[in-house]
């Protein structure tokens, strides 16, 4: 099978620049290495704070990197298209979609932007709208009328449109309810088969990833401390904290039993 | 004492009114943690930010009262209203890190908020966020979207209010950190008269934090029950519809 995405020893760091004090650097990712296959489901998730959201954006070519690189290879000649390959669906809620305009324009223009041609449009958002869930009061609602949960399928209805290759998810059940957690489960896996689309996403819900990954990768303090099957990262994890994860996965530890460091 | 009575709550947009929220009643009891669940777009956000009148006027249009301790906080003035936002009643939103000023750094809210530096310091360690020499310097848009939730918290419970409200506690942040959440949001509600609402689609904390749980559809909220009588007897078949999608998640 083809790579289409590969890291190798990426770093990330940003200068502290201080009004009266010393720069320093603040290292967020440290040497991180992946692979990614076309059509895999990656789960990412860790420690709050250890660097998956900056991941996700330096893939996305968000961010450019401090030192390492970022190959991504695609099946399609994406100079003649005016979208971008790689969408990424961010996680702060309130923030990505514009409040003052109606959902359906927004993702029309996403739509008209990637196909250039006019004709069937109705019929594509159509399907792109059903399949997500959004119906019709919905998508004739503007940006801040619509729930946190509700702005975030409309976005993934918006980056669906420009039909990307690689598709980078960060916390996309956080906001939703368990019905529509579930039903966004198997649309990404209906996605994922019908379209090849290859996806990596970032959560903190492991009950959601487990049933969503082929592959896990479990990062602390901006490192990938360990990789692999998703069946075998639930039943036989190898590192200290992703077993410490999964022991708090159930909500009922006592505050001594929630200390993790690196050296226990 | 928090007595909690919408008769309506609208959203006008441009050329149509919708009713979000209709007569709704509740009351938050001292020492107790009460749990709303709903669906998407079931008003659950809009239901607790009416409680101190955070929803802008322009775009909604209320009809009720909450009465805190014997004064009604829709009818007292701003200024009253403010002191009640700054002491007496905090919020932990959704999207924390669109709580705070960003071009301020987190010195500011902590020099307005926290009177006691080892109170801080110890908050700050409970919850592994960076000590205050070094959170202080930092800017918003310089701490994750988990790290925020937590200072946003650790702010409320510096301020020593009578009620914390959260949104979605758990979104965003590891179940490590959401189970420090739990524990200290339990101590919390022992001391005093306090007691916490919070709104979360994640089943199994609301079961393990909640003292009260209710449920919000179409716009009306159910009466808040015991954890055990509303998970094993929903009454509702939305509710069924809603726990079952959980238990697929969970255990299938």
């Amino acid at each position: 099978m083809n790579n289409i995405l590969e890291i190798n020893n990426l770093n990330y760091s940003v200068k502290s620049h201080r009004l009266l004090g010393s720069e320093s650097d603040k290292i967020i990712l440290r040497d991180v290495s992946l692979s990614v296959n076309e059509r895999d489901i990656i789960g990412i998730t860790g420690e709050s704070g250890s660097g998956k959201t900056t991941l996700a954006k330096l893939i996305a070519g968000v961010n450019v990197p401090t030192s390492g690189k970022v190959y991504l290879k695609f099946s399609e000649n994406w100079k003649n298209f005016r979208t971008n390959p790689v969408q990424i669906l961010f996680q702060n809620n309130n923030e990505i979609l514009n409040p003052y305009r109606k959902v359906e324009d927004i993702v029309k223009e996403s739509f008209l932007i990637r196909n250039n041609k006019k004709d069937n449009v109705e019929i594509e958002l159509e399907k792109i709208f059903s399949s997500i869930g959004l119906d019709n009061r919905i998508i004739k609602r503007k940006g801040f009328e619509l729930s946190g949960g509700e702005q975030q399928r409309a976005a993934l209805a918006r980056i669906l449109a420009a039909r990307p290759e690689l598709l980078i998810l960060d916390e996309p059940f956080s906001a939703q309810d368990v019905e529509s957690q579930l039903n966004l489960l198997n649309l990404l896996k209906k996605i994922n088969k019908e379209f090849g689309l290859t996806m990596i996403c970032v959560a903190h819900n492991l009950k959601i990833l487990r049933k969503l990954a082929d592959r896990i990768f479990v990062m602390y303090n901006g490192e990938i401390v360990e990789s692999g099957k998703t069946k075998e990262i639930f039943e036989t994890p190898k590192n200290d904290y992703t077993k410490f994860l999964l022991r708090c996965e159930n909500y009922d530890l006592k505050y001594e039993e929630l200390k993790f460091s690196q050296s226990n | 004492m928090l007595q909690v009575k919408i008769d309506n709550i609208y959203l006008n947009s441009t050329n149509s009114t919708r009713e979000i929220i209709s007569n709704t009643k509740f009351e938050l009891a001292e020492n107790k943690i009460y749990t709303i669940l709903g669906k998407n777009g079931s008003g659950k956000s809009t239901l607790i930010k009416s409680i101190t009148r955070l929803l802008n006027e322009n775009n909604y249009k209320i009809s009720g009262s909450v009465i805190f301790n014997g004064k009604n906080i829709y009818d007292c003035p701003q200024n009253e209203l403010l002191k009640f936002r700054k002491e007496k009643i905090k919020y932990v939103f959704q999207d924390a890190v669109n709580s705070f000023d960003h071009l301020k750094t987190l010195k500011y809210y902590f020099k307005l908020l926290a009177k006691n530096s080892d109170e801080t310091d110890e908050l700050l360690k409970y919850f592994l966020l960076p000590n205050s020499d070094n959170l202080f310097k930092m800017y918003p848009y310089e701490i994750s979207g988990g790290m925020s939730q937590r200072v946003s918290f650790v702010l409320a419970l510096l301020s020593h209010p009578e009620i914390i409200i959260l949104d979605e506690p758990t979104s965003g942040i590891d179940s490590a950190i959401a189970n420090l959440f739990l524990l200290k949001l339990k101590e919390f509600v022992k001391k005093n008269k306090n007691s916490s609402l919070l709104v979360t689609q994640d089943i199994s904390f609301a079961e393990k934090i909640s003292d009260r749980i209710a449920y919000l559809s179409n716009g009306k909220l159910s009466d808040f029950r015991s954890v055990d009588d509303f998970l094993n007897d929903p009454g509702n078949p939305l509710l069924e519809k809603f726990l079952l999608a959980n238990n697929k998640i969970e255990y299938e």
